[in-house]
């Protein structure tokens, strides 16, 4: 067949490929640092891989023990306030994990501010367990989110006929529903373990040695060789991840009637103090404590040029991210090459920011040009959050039909004319929220920013790093409520789109 | 004003057109009508320019356009009206119509001609499907094509709407004395619409001509099933006339090329179910296998005693039982259309 | 008494902001700040973290001085930083102007591997004669101490000996992953052998508690989590200056790694007039007094009193070991991911 319109697919390809090659840069790079040195697999590489298998499974175990019931408990059971219990379980996703990691390092042991507080000292939460719980705390929403997603698929209507069919409630739940939901679960679980690999302030902050944490210390002393070798590691695991995930396939179907129960009142309250509770733990603690430091210690330390440093490049980061994913999600509806181009740029997400920072340090190193400057720490962005911007561009994309771009050149419009005035103005409003998140990430990222910012340009991330180091927690007070802020703005925009669960649905396309 | 010559079009391996050829005159309706994936769609796109034909030359008013000499639909000025509408969803009605005319004139025409004056400011999305295909033939209409292109403009309405808008809509073209290429599955719409009807089955024309040839003198089985009910029976020459077990009647033989008949051997006659008539009469030559009420009409099924099966409409007022003994007989006074015996189409 | 509070008082009682710092010169015999012409121009300072927000002070004050001076900062880890300069001059990128690193390993790192500028001898002449170097300047002294919980413990209770120490049954505080500490171990290793401090460093491993600065260590001793620590004098000093009645006080061991003598320092890296200026404002009487004053560091130029509390440097026997030499840390850290202590 040749279709005139479709002739074209090779120039869309064509446009995309160098943002692609440009992706798998990272990857490249780091095979080549690796290279530089013999590598080994001592004890203290068994230690750092334990310590990250081991973070990255409490963590999702616990992630699904709270978000699976939670998740049941918010869709299938009718209670006063099911929404507000809902939005309170969500809030976690507004928190950077890094920052509940401070909170919690400041808050508690012998000393912390809980203390003052309470009169006796709560156990410190530090090394594994205590990362694990503060990762729990901060990524269980994933695993609610993505259960409830499917149990609202779920059309009652099977489980009524199950037991009918002489199923007890027990097997109607084995045979019907938890397959119906396995895939959800899946989905979230693996977003739990791609995000608890990845992060690297929370395991250092509660000082515990996984591979994010020992890349830094790798990269601090230069042993950029060593570091490569953590960080291939660590892609390694990363891999399996995405592997996985793109194998749970999601089931699609049209949205039943919502399974419901309504539960006895004590049931009830008995609910509502577990969601109260786990709100407490995730959000109240740590905006209580940045309120309390905001209070003793107002806004005198902190400077608004802060504000600039991370406004200006993460902005910068937005519009360039949404300029490179349009050919690419233009290339990813032409066809299967372009689907795969968008996959291969996706691994960035993957990519942890501290291995990005490694890589792209490397590489400025040989382009002294652009070696801390902002434009460095804006292509750390783009490469990292572009497919934040491709799956919102994605979406637009799929609004137009082609119908629309053939009706537009059938009334006389030339292809541009076409795509200025039909195409555009109907991405717009997707790649204004494609921007907006790279925008909010871009803000709120903490390792890629402190390797790779220009010096003398501090920003809110390395400022609140900054103040741990220094033990000087008062003045992390703006800067983590400010972060706290951007955080939620993010996570509104991402439910919105429902990208938190596009991004597993992606990867199944 | 439109002509087709020889056209192909290949999908892959697959021959989606071919040999087609087709002219449609100045301020025509052309109906190009045929069963779901016969090609009809390609055909339009490839007038309109959407998809490149692998042979053969499309002619409009002059501009001669190829595979080879691909002019792009923006030059074509052929309006092309969807069947899911196609409507820009951010731009309001006004606009939409509106969207590359230079004379507000011919949106207002347009606007009131199709009654969307209350609708001007109203957003796609808020339209019902009726208001969206008037607001997508009025932006084609009023970006004045010369030749407008309509894509089962229809099939995404609901029964009700469809007979309302059909006749709006070929008013519509009718006034603006646009030479216009209608493309439907459905054989009904196509006899309402069309000055002309273009059969397509599997790639290729069957038979082009007006809605009443097509129905009384079909070109073949095919387009003969394809516009009503009919059933075939074996009938003999007998001087002018033909003669078959229900009786003689008039036949025209079909001029379909490859259809030749040889004097003297026998053929197939279609009978349509409003051809016969039958009688209560022991023994007779037919059982009555089946019985429909239809409100003002009763379809009777019949097995005649020759194993052959036919249909008869009856007015409602004529009751036969099931099982029931009857004679039928041909009762059509027009010509009947025969056809050859072994190359069944 | 939590961790905040102890900071507040720190800071009501300590400084004075910045414009404090240039102002209270008493002694007639050393530089003063009006003595040097004005900085301007650009001017990138690779700073070893600043001490609580005392050498953003004097940043705060050198820039208010010198409207003209542009300067930028790049804040991290001092040994980091070192490490950074020492890439990017192998990559032939030049960057920083200044290095002003928090520990001399740091220094001795960057002076042997990367390009460093000599210092001019106007510079060099302003230290106290034991302190010129060629390369770099030191700028204020620090010396190794054992903080102790008078309450727990005695000051007899504490060994004289740094080598002693896991054979007493205490509980110990350190911060393996800070720069002075890990200069602390490569002294060590430079006085008693690689061997020896292996041995160390695994007996004390299971007896001691990691925190992420030698504040935190500081503090934990001031509330009995530890009976001591390990850990540079002035913190103490410090924290003492905040809270005089703080269960805290100081103990030296002698002649060992335990009481090491070590300073920051300052590097040259570019030959922009406005880099030696900079370096020659952090000698001057103002800075100086400042930093023994507020931040309790030694002072490395003549005639500027030391800081209040800590007893002279000849009553303490720091070991005698080449600053410079500080700087091999590879082996240091090494040696402390081998025994599990990083």
């Amino acid at each position: 067949m040749s279709i005139a319109i479709n002739q074209s697919r090779l120039r869309l390809y064509l446009p995309a490929l160098p943002i692609v090659a440009l992706a798998f840069l990272p990857v490249v790079v780091l095979v080549v640092l690796a290279s530089g040195e013999p590598l080994s697999f001592g004890a203290r590489n068994w230690r750092i891989f334990g310590n990250t298998v081991a973070l990255t499974a409490l963590t999702v175990g616990g992630a699904v023990l709270i978000g699976v019931p939670l998740a049941f408990a918010t869709t299938c059971l009718r209670f006063r306030g099911a929404g507000v219990a809902l939005a309170a379980l969500a809030a976690p996703l507004a928190v950077p994990s890094y920052i509940g990691a401070f909170a919690y390092f400041a808050a508690t042991g012998r000393g912390g501010e809980l203390e003052s507080i309470l009169g006796f000292a709560p156990p410190e939460v530090r090394g594994l367990f205590g990362t694990a719980w503060v990762m729990t705390l901060y990524t269980f929403p994933f695993v609610l989110l993505s259960v409830r997603a499917s149990l609202r698929r779920l059309d009652a209507g099977l489980v009524e006929a199950a037991r009918t069919m002489g199923l007890s409630p027990l097997g109607a739940f084995l045979h019907v529903i938890l397959p119906r939901i396995r895939g959800g679960l899946a989905a979230g679980a693996l977003l739990v373990a791609l995000y608890t690999l990845s992060d690297f302030a929370t395991p250092a902050i509660l000082g515990l040695d996984t591979f994010t944490r020992a890349i830094y210390v790798e990269y601090n002393a230069f042993g950029l060789s060593q570091a490569a070798w953590f960080s291939l590691q660590l892609l390694g695991l990363v891999a399996v991840i995405l592997f996985f995930e793109s194998r749970v396939r999601t089931a699609r179907e049209r949205p039943g009637r919502t399974l419901r129960w309504t539960p006895s009142l004590a049931f009830a309250s008995g609910l509502w103090s577990a969601v109260g509770l786990i709100w407490l733990s995730a959000v109240g603690l740590p905006l209580a404590l940045f309120l309390l430091w905001l209070r003793r210690e107002g806004v005198s330390g902190f400077d608004l040029a802060t504000l600039r440093h991370s406004v200006v490049p993460a902005a910068l980061a937005a519009v360039f991210a949404v300029l490179c994913a349009l050919p690419l999600a233009r290339a990813a509806s032409a066809g299967r090459i372009g689907r795969w181009m968008l996959r291969l740029t996706s691994f960035g997400f993957g990519i942890p920011g501290i291995v990005m920072g490694t890589v792209l340090v490397y590489v400025g190193l040989r382009l002294p040009f652009i070696y801390q400057t902002t434009a460095m720490l804006v292509v750390g962005y783009v490469l990292r959050f572009l497919p934040l911007a491709t799956g919102s561009l994605r979406e637009g994309l799929d609004r137009i039909e082609d119908n629309m771009t053939h009706a537009a050149r059938s009334l006389g419009a030339s292809p541009g004319e076409a795509f200025r005035r039909v195409s555009l103005p109907l991405i717009f409003p997707a790649a204004l929220s494609g921007a907006a998140l790279v925008f909010l990430e871009a803000m709120r990222e903490l390792p890629l920013t402190l390797l790779l910012r220009p010096t003398g340009s501090e920003t809110l991330t390395t400022r609140l790093w900054q103040v741990y180091e220094a033990g000087y927690f008062g003045e992390a007070a703006l800067p983590g409520l400010l972060l706290i802020l951007a955080s939620s703005l993010a996570m509104l925009l991402f439910l919105r789109s429902e990208r938190l669960l596009g991004l597993v649905a992606e990867s199944e396309a | 004003m439109l002509s087709i010559h020889q056209l192909q079009i290949r999908y892959g391996e697959t021959l989606a057109v071919q040999n087609f050829n087709l002219q449609v005159d100045t301020g025509e309706v052309m109906a190009l009508v045929g069963p779901t994936g016969c090609g009809k769609s390609s055909v339009l796109r490839s007038v309109a320019g959407l998809c490149k034909p692998d042979a053969g030359q499309i002619v409009i008013e002059g501009l001669c356009t190829s595979g080879r000499q691909f002019i792009p639909p923006e030059k074509r000025r052929t309006g092309l009206v969807f069947q899911d509408f196609a409507l820009f969803p951010h731009l309001n009605v006004e606009q939409n119509i509106g969207f590359r005319v230079k004379a507000p004139d011919a949106v207002e025409t347009w606007i009131s001609a199709l009654g969307l004056e209350l609708h001007r400011q109203a957003m796609p999305e808020t339209l019902s499907g009726g208001q969206k295909q008037r607001v997508a033939l009025a932006r084609s209409l009023a970006h004045r094509p010369k030749l407008l292109l309509l894509d089962e403009p229809l099939s995404n309405l609901d029964a009700a709407l469809k007979m309302e808008l059909r006749e709006q809509i070929r008013d519509a073209v009718k006034q603006a004395g646009v030479t216009a290429v209608w493309v439907t599955h459905d054989q009904e719409e196509a006899m309402t619409v069309g000055d002309r009807i273009a059969v397509m089955r599997e790639g290729h024309l069957e038979q082009t001509d007006t809605p009443e040839r097509c129905y009384e003198a079909p070109a073949s089985r095919f387009v003969a099933g394809f516009f009503g009910e009919g059933r075939f029976i074996a009938a003999q020459p007998k001087g002018d006339l033909a003669s078959t077990v229900l009786g003689e009647c008039r036949v025209i033989h079909n001029r379909a090329a490859g259809q030749k008949m040889d004097a003297g051997e026998s053929f197939d006659i279609l009978l349509r179910p409003h051809d016969v008539d039958m009688i209560s009469e022991d023994p007779g030559n037919a059982t009555i296998i089946s019985h429909r009420f239809e409100g003002e009409t009763r379809r009777y099924g019949l097995r005649l005693d020759g194993g052959e099966r036919i249909d008869a409409r009856l007015n409602h007022e004529q009751r036969f039982k099931t099982g029931a003994r009857i004679r039928a007989r041909i009762a059509a006074r027009h010509p009947l259309v025969a056809f050859p015996l072994r190359l069944r189409s | 008494m939590n961790r905040r509070k102890s900071l507040q008082l720190l800071a009501a009682a300590g400084l004075m902001g910045p414009a404090a710092v240039l102002r209270a010169a008493t002694d007639a015999s050393v530089a003063t700040v009006d003595d040097l012409p004005l900085i301007s121009g650009p001017l990138t300072l690779y700073l070893g973290r600043g001490e609580g927000g005392l050498y953003e002070d004097i940043l705060d004050a050198i820039r208010k001085r010198n409207p003209g001076l542009d300067l930028k900062v790049r804040r991290g880890p001092s040994s980091a930083l070192a490490n950074t300069i020492v890439a990017e001059s192998g990559a032939g990128v030049s960057r920083a102007d200044v290095f002003w690193a928090i520990d001399s390993g740091s220094i001795g790192r960057v002076v042997g591997d990367a390009k460093v500028r000599q210092l001019p001898s106007a510079i060099r002449n302003l230290l106290k004669t034991d302190f010129r170097f060629d390369a770099w300047a030191p700028i204020s002294g620090r010396i190794r101490t054992v903080p102790f919980n008078t309450e727990r413990l005695t000051r007899e209770a504490v060994p004289k000996s740094i080598m002693a120490l896991p054979e007493r049954d205490l509980e110990v505080g350190w911060a393996p992953a800070y720069g002075a500490f890990q200069s602390f171990v490569t002294a060590m290793r430079l006085l008693n052998g690689e061997e020896a401090t292996k041995a160390w460093l695994r007996a004390m491993r299971p007896k001691a508690r990691s925190y992420a600065g030698e504040f935190g260590v500081v503090m934990a001793v001031s509330r009995g989590e530890i009976d001591l620590g390990l850990a540079n004098h002035y913190y103490t000093l410090r924290l003492k200056k905040g809270r005089p009645a703080a269960p805290l006080d100081l103990a030296f061991t002698r002649n060992d790694a335990g009481c090491l003598l070590n300073t920051s320092g300052a590097v040259l890296l570019s030959d922009r007039p406005q880099a030696g200026l900079f370096v020659q404002h952090l000698l001057t009487r103002e800075v100086q007094s400042y930093l023994s004053r507020e931040a309790f560091e030694i002072p490395l130029v003549a005639g500027i009193q030391s800081p209040v509390g800590l007893p002279a440097i000849s009553d303490i026997h720091p070991p005698a070991v080449d600053l410079e030499k500080l700087a091999n840390l590879r082996p240091t850290l090494d040696l402390l991911r081998e025994t599990g202590v990083l």
